[in-house]
């Protein structure tokens, strides 16, 4: 099947277009999804680096401060034996740095020196242990921020060593800046680290050390202050599994059995969401990790997304991790996505119905042109109407078209000129039924129907009954005879019966499929009556023939036989006359003689009766057309001439009726015109031609038959009886045709013909006028 | 008549029929001549004696009715006797138009014939003295010259103008050359003046049918 134009246009068009959107739609939906992602990585690595980085400014100028107190101890800028100058520089410290908890030097000889912040009385407080020959004393002073006094008393129980403190012991054997884990602060109860530097004294020599609290839950609230998402968070893990920061500052620590605050482990973590995320992490040593580490995770049946960054430093082991609710970020995109795809359907939607209206106006012109060309294939549209707008190039097919139209059309017109003028009968037959598709007039006339009545009809409805079965086909096509020629028998409307020559051809297409016979019809009744009246006078002229063989015989015999009969009746009468003249009784004599000629009376009487018993009568003469006669006379003869090579013609003038025996005188043309053909077939030299010629002769009419044989011998008696020069002739023939003639009151006689050959004349009476 | 012998022809191409036929007649007195064809009778016969024949009908050759139109037309002083194996009624009828005596069916016995040559030698008798004046009168005239036919034929067209002068002039010849010619005409034809003349010109013609004047 052909694709229809309508439908590619409204595809191409419509279909497409819908398909086109889908797939932008589709792949926007799979990059989005995609994209959301690493978006919402990208913001939890943003949290991570920004949590980094906050430390670090948080942690960095911890270390700078102790690092350079340790210095200024160092370089005895300020005498470190000195406690009230160490304080003022520590003081001073405390005050630069707000995330200090507190700054303090320990010497090698127990001394202490610490200022940090208090809630109260005064917001500084000062803790100085003196070791002064062996006896040591601890006093706290109270400060404001401006350094005064606020308060100020010895604390006799105090039995605090820095030298026995872990950081002290630690940065005293490694010599440099250290960091200690995160624990939670004695005094302040808040976790923190502490950072130590040594003060040295020559190159191996440690004087004391100098230290710095920091309390980190400001990172805690860092990390509160920070937005993941609605309920995304991170957290701060140490190396050794400890949750140092966390937005919920609470969390974080716990009591052991002796009272003792500590930090929780990630395994125990009250955060589930982290627990889920991180526990395992840490338990497998994949915390910490070398580079940024994201992953996703489902906790209660909803998908997180998480983040994990190497540690800070190589002094401070944390790892940062953050988690998020993929939702958060994807649930916005995913309704815009929804929105998207439902705005998308509806434009598809819409470009489909406007891509169908296209098409269907594309398509319109198109349409237009094809019913116009099916309207005047159908005849029912003149191909002179005006072409409805268009394209170019259909324009140009239809002037093709047109072209085409106008050459089929004249071809039709003069095939239906020849076909309805024709002077046959003609008609168009589908091949399949038999049925008339065309008729002309003139099958309208031989049949006698109307051409409504015929194109209804079959063939085989005119046949007449008679006939043997005629169908020009049973239906199936490969049965059909491709040509014949028949004679036969029609019933015309009126019940008569006509004679027609019919002769059909089957038309086929260029696939040679059979389409219609085209079939003509002829009305050969006439020639037919001819031909039955020529084998009508044939008949009688062959029981003609007998009879008068059979009346020429008996004449013959009688014209014989009646010689000796006279013969013997004058004789015997000649005896009785002389009888009479002898005297004398003689009557056995005269009995005798007398009985002799009344037997041959008798014998007279016998043969006499035989003729007229087998002559019957003479024949009723009547008027008829003798040219008409002569051409049927022809007709019966002209076999013979064709089998003898020689040609019949007949010079007939306007010849008046004739009174005589119709069947008589056929006799007499057919045994001359035989004649006449024998007598030139054995003749190799003559051109072996036979010419009838008949003429008004005053009330008579002269018939020659003239032929161009040998001429007749003259020493043949031509007229009489039993006298043939054929072989096979009774020698009858021509006296039989004289009787004829002479029967009908004409003649009957022969003259050479010129140059050669032998003329046959007779004459018939003109009928009455 | 210089013979008293009635005399007799037959005409028929059987021989047999001639002998039987000649010797019976031969018999009753009569003078028999037998032809087998009518060709030969009719180059034998020249009318110098009334006669009767006995014509048989079919006959190669010229037929019995064919001899007897020609008969007729010489107008021989002959009786006409048919005898037919044939006999038919349509060639008896013409036979009898054409004068025959009787039309005789073969065979026939021979006092029917005898009679009707009876009959026949009588029509030819009776025929025999027109047929004499005729020829004689034939014969006068045929003395004529061709001038002397113009001037009697001028005279019996018009019995009128019989004056030498009017002859003359309408023949452009002199009155005296006519009187001269008149003179002969007289004398050859055997009459004694122009009334005569006219006379016997029109007894002529009527026995001629008149081929001539």
């Amino acid at each position: 099947m052909r694709n229809s134009l309508g439908a590619l246009l409204a595809i191409g068009l419509a279909g497409l277009q819908f398909v086109a959107v889908l797939a932008v739609v589709f792949s926007s939906y799979v990059t989005s999804e995609r994209a959301l992602l690493n978006h919402a990585r990208d913001l939890l690595s943003d949290v991570g680096t920004n949590t980094i980085e906050h430390s670090r400014g948080f942690l960095g100028p911890a270390r700078g401060a102790a690092e350079l107190s340790a210095r200024l101890a160092e370089d005895r800028v300020i005498a470190s034996d000195v406690p009230e100058l160490l304080e003022q520089l520590l003081f001073q410290q405390l005050l630069l740095a707000p995330q200090f908890a507190g700054v303090y030097h320990g010497g090698e000889d127990g001394e202490f020196v610490y200022v940090m912040r208090s809630e109260g009385p005064a917001p500084f407080r000062t803790k100085i242990i003196r070791v002064e020959d062996g006896v040591r004393t601890t006093e706290l002073i109270w400060r404001d921020d401006d350094f005064n006094v606020v308060e100020r008393r010895m604390d006799p129980l105090d039995t605090y060593d820095p030298r026995s403190r872990p950081w002290y012991i630690r940065a005293r054997a490694e010599l440099t800046t250290i960091w200690t884990d995160p624990y939670i602060f004695f005094s302040s109860q808040q976790p923190g680290i502490t950072l130590a530097s040594p003060v040295m004294d020559g190159p191996d020599a440690v004087r004391g050390i100098v230290g710095v609290d920091i309390e980190i839950s400001e990172i805690s609230e860092f990390l509160a202050r920070l937005r993941i998402g609605s309920t995304g968070r991170a957290l701060i893990i140490h190396e050794n599994g400890d949750v140092i920061a966390h937005p919920n500052r609470s969390l974080l620590k716990t009591q052991d059995a002796d009272g003792t605050l500590r930090f929780v482990d990630i395994a125990q973590f009250e955060d589930p969401i982290a627990r889920e995320a991180f526990s395992d992490l840490v338990a497998n040593g994949v915390i910490p990790v070398e580079h940024e580490m994201l992953s996703q995770f489902s906790f209660r049946n909803e998908t997180y997304v998480s983040v994990v960054m190497p540690p800070i430093s190589d002094n401070l082991p944390w790892t940062i991790a953050a988690y998020a609710l993929e939702s958060d970020f994807t649930e916005v995109i995913k309704q815009n996505r929804r929105n998207n795809f439902w705005i998308a359907a509806l434009v598809a939607a819409i470009t489909g119905l406007c891509g169908l209206a296209l098409a269907n106006y594309i398509y319109k012109p198109v349409r237009a042109f094809a019913v116009r060309s099916a309207l005047i294939s159908q005849g029912e549209l003149d191909p002179s109407e005006p072409l409805p707008k268009t394209y170019q190039e259909l324009e140009n097919a239809n002037r093709t078209l047109m072209q085409q139209i106008a050459a089929r059309r004249e071809t039709e017109i003069e095939y239906g000129r020849t076909f309805g003028l024709s002077s046959h009968g003609m008609a168009q037959i589908e091949a399949a039924t038999g049925r008339f598709l065309r008729v002309n007039d003139k099958i309208c006339e031989i049949t006698g129907y109307s051409e409504d009545e015929l194109t209804r009809m079959a063939l085989a409805d005119l046949v007449h009954p008679d006939e043997p079965l005629f169908l020009l086909s049973d239906g199936h096509g490969e049965d059909a005879p491709r040509a014949f020629n028949h004679e036969m028998r029609c019933l015309r409307r009126d019940g008569a019966t006509v004679w027609t020559l019919v002769n059909a051809i089957l038309i086929f297409n260029q696939e040679g499929k059979p389409i219609h016979y085209v079939l003509t019809m002829d009305d050969i009744t006439p020639a037919k009556q001819t031909e039955d009246q020529i084998a009508e006078l044939s008949k009688d002229l062959s029981n003609l023939s007998r009879d008068n063989t059979m009346g020429q015989v008996a004449a013959g015999l009688a014209h014989e036989l009646n010689q000796p009969l006279t013969a013997i009746a004058q004789n015997a009468d000649s005896a009785l006359y002389s009888v009479d003249q002898i005297a004398g009784d003689h009557d056995g004599l005269r009995q005798t003689l007398e009985e002799i000629a009344e037997q041959s009376m008798r014998a007279g009487e016998i043969i006499k009766a035989l003729r007229s018993f087998i002559r019957r009568d003479e024949g009723i003469r009547t008027d008829f057309d003798l040219g008409e006669l002569v051409e049927q006379t022809k007709r019966l003869v002209i076999a013979e001439a064709r089998a003898a090579g020689a040609t019949i013609e007949a010079d007939l003038a306007d010849l008046p009726p004739v009174h005589a025996n119709r069947i008589q005188i056929a006799q007499v043309l057919v045994n001359l015109l035989r004649n006449a053909v024998e007598a030139v077939a054995d003749c190799e030299s003559c051109d072996r031609r036979v010419l009838v010629r008949a003429e008004r002769q005053g009330d008579q009419v002269l018939v020659a038959v003239e032929d161009t044989g040998p001429g007749v011998d003259p020493g043949i008696s031509l007229f009489t009886e039993f006298e043939t020069t054929k072989p096979t002739g009774m020698g009858l023939g021509l006296s039989i045709c004289q009787s004829i003639v002479h029967a009908n009151g004409g003649r009957l006689w022969h003259e050479p013909a010129e140059p050669q050959g032998a003329r046959f004349c007779f004459t018939v009476a003109v009928g009455p006028a | 008549m210089p013979d008293s012998k009635p005399l007799v022809f037959v005409v028929d191409d059987d021989q047999d029929v001639r002998t039987s036929l000649s010797r019976a007649l031969d018999q009753r007195g009569m003078q028999v001549e037998t032809f087998p064809a009518a060709e030969a009778f009719l180059a034998a016969y020249d009318g110098e004696r009334p006669a009767c024949v006995v014509l048989d009908y079919g006959m190669p050759g010229m037929n019995g009715l064919e001899l007897l139109e020609v008969l007729n037309q010489r107008q021989l002083p002959l009786g006409v006797v048919f005898i037919t194996g044939h006999g038919g009624v349509p060639e008896s009828v013409q036979a009898m138009k054409g004068g025959a005596v009787d039309f005789l069916e073969k065979p026939f016995r021979q006092p029917v014939l005898i009679e009707r040559i009876q009959a026949a030698l009588d029509l030819a008798d009776s025929r025999y003295g027109s047929f004499v004046t005729h020829r004689d009168l034939k014969a006068r005239f045929d003395r004529l010259t061709a001038r002397e036919e113009e001037i009697v034929s001028h005279v019996v067209a018009n019995p009128a103008e019989v004056s030498s002068k009017e002859i003359g002039n309408a023949l452009g010849i002199s009155p005296r050359t006519v009187d001269h010619h008149r003179a002969r005409i007289l004398e050859k034809l055997q009459v004694k003046s122009l009334v005569e003349l006219i006379d016997l010109v029109t007894r002529l013609r009527f026995a001629d049918g008149s081929r001539r004047l």
